[in-house]
């Protein structure tokens, strides 16, 4: 979730522009038809759910309709038929039903007494799917991507895209998609939600909570995006979250005895790499047919930056910059390969929001501040490029407006999040009434996911006292130890 | 005729009301069963269940740090005190070595995997061994290069066609015997009474000198008895609504509901049942030649219909038996809590059979009646 991509050259080729306002106040057409539901499953997920779909207007001055799929995991016990939690998932770009199984094992204490509602939101999964056409894994790994400017690269791609969507991204906004949300809830016949969003799903669960607060009866927001502030500040956090792996390599004895100047043979390693890309042949991480590889500096830093999400495969990353120092670039390979499991982003929704939200909200101080990073400004670079050719609207001023609720409101953090930081959270609740913060100082990106913050979910919704919870337990680490040589963490050294 | 059954009807009930301590009795199964139920489900459940924060001893711990930190952020500790669980893992001595040198480094559960009230915890451990023996052999995989998705050469999916309230099972068969039960235990006392009760208080002869049949008498007395089943039914039905709603199921990953519509239904299903029930419990009493012989007579014969509940609950009826009355009645009150179809077919039959021995023990009492051996307890 806010894994905005697997490399930043995908990243580059969404993107769009804003011409004129779009109000936040935007009305989209409400249900018109009720809703009926049929049984359904999802991967991963053995449970039966119940899915179904409602017809929206696709704009507020437009007759087309699009349908929103939506699907309800049924509450173990039903003790509150008249309320529901309503899961918003991340990206932006991810389908909340695609990711069900996820959102059923982060909220199974909640799901206990209540219904779980996953709607895809316009754009995503099975509402009219804004998906770009991705590159195969054999002809990423032959690319070299420091070859072309950045620029460029990212127009072509993104005039692709747009011929083959050939559709108005600018319906397909946050502030368009919340009443779609609405639209659901009704059809439901829900009275009261308690929101759970999760990465970008906090921005969208902060615009539902502004535009419907009645309906709402506490929000859960894990790893918080802030209404006032770019995505693209995304860039310092991934650093910060790669530094903590340095430092703590160097604290730990094993691990400063195995990868000695760890953080200096990284930065050997780009320097090289920028110099010259390595071109290699490496196994097929599938397949085991021989490939090309051009391993670029880019495509090390984008590797290492997804490695940063999980405590396992973080385990693995001073084994990988110290392999690659040495020419072994297959652990590199392993990081690239292997499906994260985060299921596919569709890129055409992605665009649609960050031009239209994020791209527009960048002034010259924040771009100087966030050209700081080398993703800051890769990310700037690759918007500058696509967004103009998008064209979206860019949302009116009221959309950044940090969000003013008494709502009781749960706010969680990972301290070595490499996506949304602690700091962008207090950021989010400057005008919330009633809101507490939560950091574990050892999570990564998506705290209810690996700490017992599942329980204090449940908890906050069976309350919704967020002053009242304890929060102790926080303190738990699910960090890993690194790996000290391809086979585990065991220290080498006993080795006979 | 009707006339005549109303008022040896009330007159019944006005007996039992005068007689209310024994009679009573039966109610009192009815209100207390669901509750006594719920307190040991209750029990049960949390014996089951694995405490939040498991503590267990490990042996050798300082050899496997990582795997150590991995159990503890799955809330699996070690602990020396006595609040630890009898479960031990003993970490090998070559553990290190053999993970750097990528053998498999063995680990060693001992536990009595016969204590019901360990296997919870011993499985939520082989669970979080499991999950971590995944995580590093993927990340091995990964450190060469290998996508561990290779791992998985079946993506194996499962469809779960049962909604959370169809996945009580064993729970589900002891509730609704409960209920059932209940149909012939609240009125066993009145039945009993009314019947060899009646004789040895010498007033059955004097009912019988009446210009009336001894098939009204017998109709009269089952009509009571059967009420009273009812009134019984009742009870049970709502104290167990409320009462299984307050167990914590949820735990176990379903629940157990009864709405409206199961009462309405059951109420329904349960009156052939109490008719049944009732002719039975006279042409039992009126076999036995006291009134303390009725008593054992009684508890005897009722074997049956707990039997044959106890083979739907335990799930050992066979094809045949789910056709029989009580069984097909019971199964079709589990469909009914499970929210699926109701199989009308078996449930018809055997409500007419169930009707049909009511016939049979009441045309059988109503003879008995005409002999004076009977009637006398001779």
């Amino acid at each position: 979730m806010l894994k905005i991509r697997r490399h930043w050259r995908t990243l580059i080729r969404q993107s769009a522009i804003a011409l004129g306002l779009l109000s936040s106040a935007g009305s989209y057409a409400a249900i018109s038809d009720t809703a009926s539901l049929t049984p359904c499953y999802t991967k991963g997920l053995a449970d039966r759910l119940m899915c179904g779909s409602v017809k929206q207007a696709l704009s507020a001055n437009k007759s087309e309709k699009i349908s929103i799929h939506f699907a309800v995991i049924p509450a173990i016990k039903q003790v509150h038929p008249t309320e529901a939690i309503m899961a918003f998932a991340g990206g932006p770009g991810q389908s909340a039903i695609e990711v069900a199984a996820v959102f059923a094992r982060v909220l199974r204490y909640a799901r206990e007494e209540r219904d779980i509602i996953l709607v895809d939101q316009r754009g995503t999964g099975k509402s009219t799917l804004l998906q770009c056409d991705m590159d195969p894994l054999e002809a990423q790994f032959a690319f070299n991507d420091d070859a072309l400017p950045i620029f460029e690269y990212s127009r072509d791609e993104t005039q692709k895209c747009k011929n083959k969507l050939n559709t108005d991204l600018s319906h397909f906004t946050t502030v368009a998609a919340a009443s779609d949300f609405e639209a659901v809830r009704q059809t439901l016949g829900y009275q009261k939600l308690h929101l759970f969003g999760a990465s970008y799903g906090t921005r969208i669960a902060q615009e539902y909570m502004r535009r419907y607060p009645q309906a709402v009866a506490s929000a859960t927001l894990d790893g918080v995006v802030p209404m006032q502030q770019s995505l693209v500040a995304i860039g310092d956090a991934i650093d910060d979250s790669l530094q903590a792996i340095f430092s703590d390599c160097a604290d730990n004895a094993d691990c400063r005895g195995q990868y000695p100047q760890l953080e200096q043979q990284y930065h050997t390693l780009l320097t090289r790499l920028e110099a010259q890309p390595a071109s290699v042949q490496v196994p097929h991480p599938r397949t085991h047919n021989a490939i090309g590889l051009v391993l670029t500096q880019s495509k090390v830093r984008s590797a290492i930056r997804m490695a940063l999400y999980s405590h396992a495969t973080r385990a693995l990353v001073p084994l990988a910059i110290s392999e690659a120092g040495k020419g072994n670039y297959l652990p590199l390979v392993g990081l690239m390969g292997s499906d994260s499991g985060f299921g596919s982003l569709a890129m055409g929704m992605h665009s649609a929001i960050v031009c239209a939200e994020d791209w527009p909200l960048l002034t010259g101080r924040t771009r100087a501040r966030f050209s700081d990073s080398y993703f800051g400004r890769m990310m700037i670079e690759s918007l500058d490029a696509s967004c103009p050719i998008w064209q979206v609207e860019a949302v009116g001023k009221a959309f950044y407006q940090p969000l003013s609720t008494s709502i009781p409101t749960l706010l969680l953090s990972g301290g070595l999040d490499p996506a949304t930081p602690p700091g962008w959270a207090e950021l989010a609740m400057v005008n919330m009434t009633n809101a507490r913060h939560l950091v574990a100082e050892q999570a990564t990106h998506g705290v209810a996911a690996q700490s017992c913050a599942d329980k204090l979910v449940a908890e906050f919704i069976n309350h919704t006292e967020p002053k009242e919870l304890d929060a102790g337990c926080l303190e738990k680490t699910a960090v890993r130890r690194y790996f000290m040589n391809l086979n585990g963490p065991a220290v080498v050294s006993q080795e006979p | 005729m009707m006339k005549q059954i109303n008022i040896l009807f009330k007159k019944e009930l006005l007996d039992a009301y005068r007689d209310k301590r024994s009679v009573m009795a039966g109610l009192y199964y009815a209100f207390g069963a669901p509750i006594v139920m719920c307190l040991l489900f209750s029990v049960l459940l949390q014996q089951m269940a694995s405490p939040e924060a498991l503590k267990i001893t490990i042996s050798g711990a300082e050899r496997a740090p990582n795997l150590v930190q991995y159990l503890d952020s799955v809330d699996i500790s070690h602990s020396d005190d006595a609040d630890a669980k009898p479960i031990q893992l003993e970490i090998d001595t070559a553990y290190q070595q053999d993970m750097a040198a990528g053998r498999s480094a063995t680990v060693v559960i001992v536990a009595d995997k016969s204590d019901s009230k360990l296997i919870k915890s011993v499985r939520r451990l082989e669970t979080a061994l499991l999950r971590y023996n995944s995580e590093v052999a993927g990340l091995r995989l990964v450190a060469r290069g290998i996508d561990p998705g290779l791992m998985r050469a079946l993506d194996v999916q499962t469809q779960d066609q049962a909604t959370p309230d169809a996945k009580g099972g064993l729970f589900l068969g002891i509730v609704t015997l409960s209920i059932i039960i209940a149909i012939f235990y609240s009125a066993m006392n009145l039945g009993i009474d009314t019947s060899a009760g009646e004789r040895e208080r010498n007033s059955l002869a004097l009912l019988l000198s009446h210009p009336i049949s001894s098939v009204q008498i017998v109709l009269a007395k089952v009509a009571a008895i059967a009420a009273f089943s009812i009134l019984g039914l009742t009870l049970v039905l709502v104290v167990s609504k409320f009462a299984y709603a307050m167990v914590a199921w949820e735990q176990l990953g379903f629940s157990i509901t009864l709405d409206l519509r199961f009462i309405l239904v059951s109420l329904l299903i349960g009156i052939p049942i109490a008719l049944m029930s009732a002719s039975m419990l006279i042409f039992v009493s009126f076999m036995a030649k006291s009134f303390k012989e009725a008593q054992s007579y009684v508890t005897m014969v009722l074997m049956v219909p707990v039997g044959l509940s106890m083979m739907t609950s335990y799930d050992i009826a066979t094809e045949t038996i789910q056709w029989l009355p009580i069984a097909a009645q019971q199964y079709a009150m589990i469909e009914l809590i499970k929210g699926n179809e109701l199989g009308l077919a078996p449930l018809g039959l055997a409500s007419l059979l169930t009707l049909g021995l009511f016939a049979l023990f009441t045309l059988l009492s109503s003879r008995m009646l005409t002999s004076e051996k009977v009637v006398f307890g001779l």
